[in-house]
């Protein structure tokens, strides 16, 4: 299956909001105060009011599902919708729990992307799956966004 | 089928985000910026950072997927989410809630 360069997207996470030890797991809302995107084919910065609703699981891996607006550089919203998977080795983990740096090869943070626009010259994101890798840092993640295609 | 209030609940949000006609109808973004909410077993505020992502439909209808974090008088999070509609014809909305919270001594809502 191949796959392209789409763009890098990082969010900024203001004031995580700790539901705590739920039915499915413990929960954690991360809203996104802001962000920016840039790739070949969109550039621009993601609106304030979406999130990232997680849930850690009680087999240690943790559930993203991330919903953002954002704006291109000349004026388009696209809304994206992301599901995935964050999980690694103890060590990796408990790092990123202190906030430090990790070298994002050593955990498996990975999502599948979708999006929607009404704008003309972004249509072809209504149309595609994205997969993004992820670098988990402790003011927001930044994702690699590739197009499967 | 016997139902009794739980609360009331009152938003209040940002701009909206109109992200325009697309695949599935209307996308229109309605970012939460607070509100409170009442009832006899649980009281307390929204916090900041909650949405309702609204598509309104070919038919008209508006389809109402909203996800929020309230916060108890007495400092307990809970995780709140709801599908509903919205018609034309009656300016009442209909949605299905469900709850997640953290604390025993708040129960669940029934779903």
């Amino acid at each position: 299956m191949d796959s392209r360069f789409l763009m890098t997207l990082q969010v900024a996470v203001v004031g995580a909001q700790k539901i705590g030890a739920v039915p499915h797991g413990t929960r954690v809302t991360a809203p996104i105060a802001s962000g920016h995107f840039e790739g070949p084919r969109l550039r621009g910065k993601v609106l304030p009011g979406g999130g990232d609703w997680t849930l850690l699981r009680s087999d240690g891996v943790l559930e993203l599902d991330l919903r953002i607006t954002l704006e291109t550089d000349d004026g388009a919203l696209i809304h994206m919708a992301s599901f995935g998977l964050r999980h690694g080795p103890p060590e990796s983990m408990a790092a990123l729990a202190r906030g430090e740096r990790v070298d994002p090869a050593s955990y498996y943070f990975r999502t599948t992307t979708r999006f929607e626009t009404a704008h003309a010259k972004y249509t072809f994101l209504n149309h595609l799956v994205g997969v993004s890798s992820g670098d988990r840092r402790a003011e927001g993640p930044i994702y690699t966004i590739d197009e499967i295609l | 089928m016997q139902t009794r209030p739980l609360m009331s609940l009152r938003f209040s949000t940002a701009p909206t985000q109109n992200v325009g006609a697309g695949p599935h109808g209307t996308r229109i973004t309605f970012p939460i910026t607070g509100g409170s909410f009442d009832g006899e077993r649980l009281r307390g505020t929204v916090l900041p950072g909650g949405d309702d992502w609204v598509i309104k439909r070919l038919d008209g209808v508006l389809e109402l997927d909203l996800r929020v974090t309230l916060e108890t008088d007495d400092g307990a999070l809970i995780h709140m989410t709801f599908e509903g509609i919205r018609t034309t014809m009656r300016r009442e909305v209909r949605t299905f809630v469900r709850c997640r919270v953290s604390r025993p001594r708040h129960r669940n809502t029934p779903s």
